[in-house]
């Protein structure tokens, strides 16, 4: 025992500790840059890149690390490369992390919803502000325990560095024990040197996920949650549901306005069409096609929308309707046909060829095409208000006051002021969906695209989704396309409806007209069909 | 009368004082004031590596050769130590050590990490092909055994057959091991298996904990361990092994080997090298005048 004191306080043994860090920390930093840039190739949209990232990954992470160690130091010379001894260890050691931590960075960028990144492309962010304002945040909270696990693994691997020379812990117990025979007290003791550090690793870990928890700052989160023993689901998760439930049970104060029901007389009707069709083109698909694995989506797909109209686009699933909206903003490419908005070919260059990720998000955010998707998509992240006011500022430049301000108003307007601070998992569907709108309204956009915004909602929230988009309709004269399965809804708020079927549209009219005497057999049969449902849905 | 007697204590005590310092600043000049007179012609002759400071890469698990020192583990000490450092001391440079596994030795000094080996290394034809030696040294090899020597080992000859055999990695002794399998199923024995470790203290450990029987190495290495287990440990036997130790340097410099090999013969004829076998209390007949081996 008293050996063992010794050993523990030796200073030849404490010395060692510093060189064990210095080769873990260039071990970890060499491999966290490397990562990034193998994380950058493997999700590179150039073929040559990610091949070669990949050879990387196979060769080193399939070989041992003590091979590595030995091969930068004795290897390397050779080449007239003579690293000193620490650089040489942690090179190797750098070398053999990186795979490990490009593979956890590539599963933290690939873990973020594709639909986030999907309604950021559509606010016109380019992939470098994709990157650094939706992914990284995100992806970086899901890998610290995994980075946690890869800082222990490193520090306890720099202890390989003692087959090439570095005195570090390993390698001066090793000496010590040669020397003295004291084998066993020498052993224990920098095994104790180690546990301290992995300890102290860890603690970081810990500390760093309760400073990035998003909860932190709205619930009462304690840093005890994180302690090993403490049962966070069972102890934490009920609380949290309990208030978020109370949120959203209580009824919303800044409730939307009613209004009444809009029950257009056939003359308004024939006026607005009237007023419409002497407006200019808003967006026009022309002779459109495109297929996934040779069956055709789009078919040859023509439609024209003007400035202030309402299109619904009906039709059953597969029909094409999402795929339509889609390559309006040129978030899916295609195969033939031409596509204007506000007249012109947005994603193409002047010559005729697709722009760069990052040209075409700058024209999507000056075209101003907005979008609302299915499943919401509000990034995680962020509060409602920063959901809003985020992207004015890193796409279109404002500045914070005026942002946050916009935001205000937004909120304002589809009533939901009161949860400004909320995260989107605090909030229902309903309002999500809310504050999506309020999010794709922001910028001002010349065309709002709406891909069926109420299917993924509870029967009970789809009104005041549809009460918003209505007043969008009535009061703001927005351009809109609308996917939807509501033949009530359209029937109120759109000016014209189209039906899909095929990748083609069958049949378009004045909305009331269609819906009332499809002349089309398919169009009659949807329409009965989901007629039927509708009832039975209101019987059940 | 008080007063006087006071300064002729504080003389007396001055004087004491003196004598520790003298004796103090002597010490280190005495044990350098081996530098034999040759020396200077020799710095005049090999110019290139006074002033210097070298690295020699050694395996520092063997005390008495080379390890840590107990009392300032930040130091080097042994024979090899003493030796490397009177060689250098003779053409003007100093040493660094660089410690590294046994097997790591020849790497270490081809790939440039390090100019120079001098660490209880046995000179083969086989390592020739990676270095140069300048041998210094005889060897004899000692049989370490468990007390009461269990499995009755008295060498490298059939005794050894079925027992199993601790050896470090890179170690001549390990072919000669090998070479009993066939002997020993000749005699319709079991061969001898081998456990590779890479370093003196694994070995001894592998005894002490059952898991070899035997762990034959330089005779000294051996009764180093014997000291420290006394009643754990035992030597059977010291055995002669055809070679001779040796110090290995670069095979590109052949003048530094020349060099290497000058000052070790003044060292020698200025009997240093006897004295650091007896400071070091090696037997004396492991002294050897010096010779060059190389792969041709």
């Amino acid at each position: 025992m008293s050996l063992f004191l010794h050993y523990l306080s030796l200073p030849y043994l404490l010395q060692g500790i510093e060189l064990t860090l210095q080769v873990t920390a260039l071990g970890l930093i060499g491999g966290l840059i490397l990562g990034l840039i193998l994380a950058g190739m493997q999700l590179s949209r150039f073929w040559l890149l990610s091949a070669l990232a990949r050879g990387y990954t196979v060769i080193f992470r399939g070989t041992p690390l003590i091979l590595q160690m030995v091969f930068a130091y004795d290897a390397l010379p050779h080449i007239g490369i003579k690293l000193p001894a620490v650089l040489a260890a942690g090179l190797a050691l750098a070398c053999n992390e990186a795979p490990f931590i490009a593979e956890m960075l590539r599963a933290g960028v690939l873990g973020v919803d594709r639909g986030q990144l999907l309604a950021g492309q559509a606010l016109g962010m380019t992939p470098a502000v994709l990157m650094r304002r939706i992914i990284a945040p995100q992806a970086i909270r899901t890998m610290i325990p995994a980075f946690g696990n890869e800082a222990v693994s490193a520090l306890k691997n720099s202890s390989l560095a003692s087959v090439i020379a570095v005195q570090e812990l390993t390698l001066r117990s090793t000496q010590l024990a040669s020397s003295t025979f004291d084998f066993f007290s020498i052993f224990f003791a920098s095994g104790l040197i180690y546990l301290v550090l992995t300890g102290a690793v860890s603690a970081i870990q810990l500390a760093l996920e309760w400073l990035l928890d998003l909860d932190r700052a709205s619930r009462q989160r304690q840093l005890a949650d994180y302690l090993p023993w403490r049962r966070v689901d069972v102890a934490t998760k009920p609380k949290l549901a309990e208030q978020t439930a109370a949120d959203t049970a209580t009824p919303e104060p800044a409730e939307l306005k009613e209004t009444p029901p809009l029950a257009l007389t056939s003359e308004d009707r024939a006026k607005r069409a009237a007023t419409i069709a002497r407006n200019n083109i808003a967006v026009e698909v022309k002779d459109l096609r495109k297929s996934y694995h040779g069956h055709a989506v789009l078919d040859g797909l023509d439609l024209t929308v003007r400035i202030g109209e309402v299109v619904a686009l009906l039709g059953p699933s597969g029909s094409g309707k999402s795929t339509l909206l889609r390559c309006i903003n040129h978030l899916e490419h295609w195969e033939a046909g031409e596509i204007r908005v506000g007249g012109r070919r947005l994603g193409f260059g002047d010559d005729g060829r697709t722009l760069s990720p990052r040209a075409i998000a700058n024209e999507r955010a000056n075209v101003g095409v907005g979008m609302v998707f299915q499943q919401f998509n509000l990034f995680a992240h962020l509060t409602a208000k920063e959901n809003i006011a985020g992207p004015l500022r890193w796409v279109h430049g404002l500045g914070r006051f005026e942002a946050e301000r916009r935001a205000g108003e937004l909120l304002e307007r589809v009533g939901l002021s009161h949860r400004a601070d909320a995260l989107p998992r605090h909030l229902s569907g309903g309002q999500q969906q809310r504050v999506a709108i309020a999010r794709a309204l922001a910028p001002n956009p010349s065309v709002l695209l709406l891909d069926e915004p109420t299917s993924a909602l509870d029967p009970e929230l789809v009104n005041e989704v549809l009460e918003v988009i209505r007043r969008l309709a009535i009061d703001d004269g927005l351009t809109m396309i609308i996917s939807t399965h509501q033949i009530r809804f359209a029937d109120e708020v759109a000016d014209r409806v189209a039906f899909l079927n095929g990748g083609v549209i069958l049949e378009q009219g004045p909305a009331h007209e269609v819906l009332s005497h499809p002349r089309h057999p398919l169009t009659a049969r949807f329409l009965s069909v989901m007629d039927a449902e509708r009832q039975k849905d209101a019987v059940a | 009368m008080q007063k006087w007697l006071f300064t002729k204590a504080r003389r007396a005590w001055l004087a004491a004082l003196g004598a520790v310092i003298a004796a103090g600043l002597l010490t280190p000049i005495e044990a350098q004031a081996a530098t034999p007179a040759g020396c200077a012609a020799l710095q005049d002759k090999y110019p290139d590596w006074k002033g210097k400071t070298l690295t020699n890469a050694i395996n520092p698990h063997t005390p008495g050769y080379e390890a840590i020192d107990p009392k300032d583990p930040s130091k080097y000490v042994g024979f090899d130590i003493d030796l490397g450092e009177a060689i250098g001391d003779c053409l003007g440079f100093t040493l660094t050590y660089k410690p590294v596994v046994f097997a790591a030795l020849l790497t270490t000094l081809a790939s440039g990490q390090a100019d120079i080996v001098i660490s209880d290394i046995y000179a083969t034809k086989e390592r020739a092909k990676a270095a140069d030696f300048i041998t210094y040294s005889k060897v004899f090899d000692g049989v370490l055994v468990a007390k009461g020597n269990p499995k009755g080992i008295h060498g490298i000859d059939l005794t050894l057959c079925g027992a199993a055999a601790a050896e470090n990695t890179g170690f001549v002794e390990v072919p000669l091991v090998q070479d009993m399998g066939p002997k020993c199923k000749d005699a319709g024995k079991p061969e001898p298996t081998l456990q590779l470790y890479d370093n003196n203290a694994n070995c001894i450990q592998a005894i002490l904990a059952g898991r070899a029987d035997t762990y034959i190495n330089d005779v000294n290495t051996v009764d180093q361990a014997v000291k420290a287990y006394p009643d754990k440990l035992e030597k059977a036997i010291a055995v002669t092994i055809p070679y001779s130790v040796g110090i290995a340097v670069p095979k590109d410099k052949p003048k530094f080997r020349d060099a290497v090999l000058a000052a070790l013969i003044e060292v020698q004829k200025a009997g240093v090298h006897q004295e650091l076998l007896k400071k070091w209390e090696l037997d004396p007949a492991n002294f050897k005048e010096p010779d060059i081996l190389t792969a041709d």
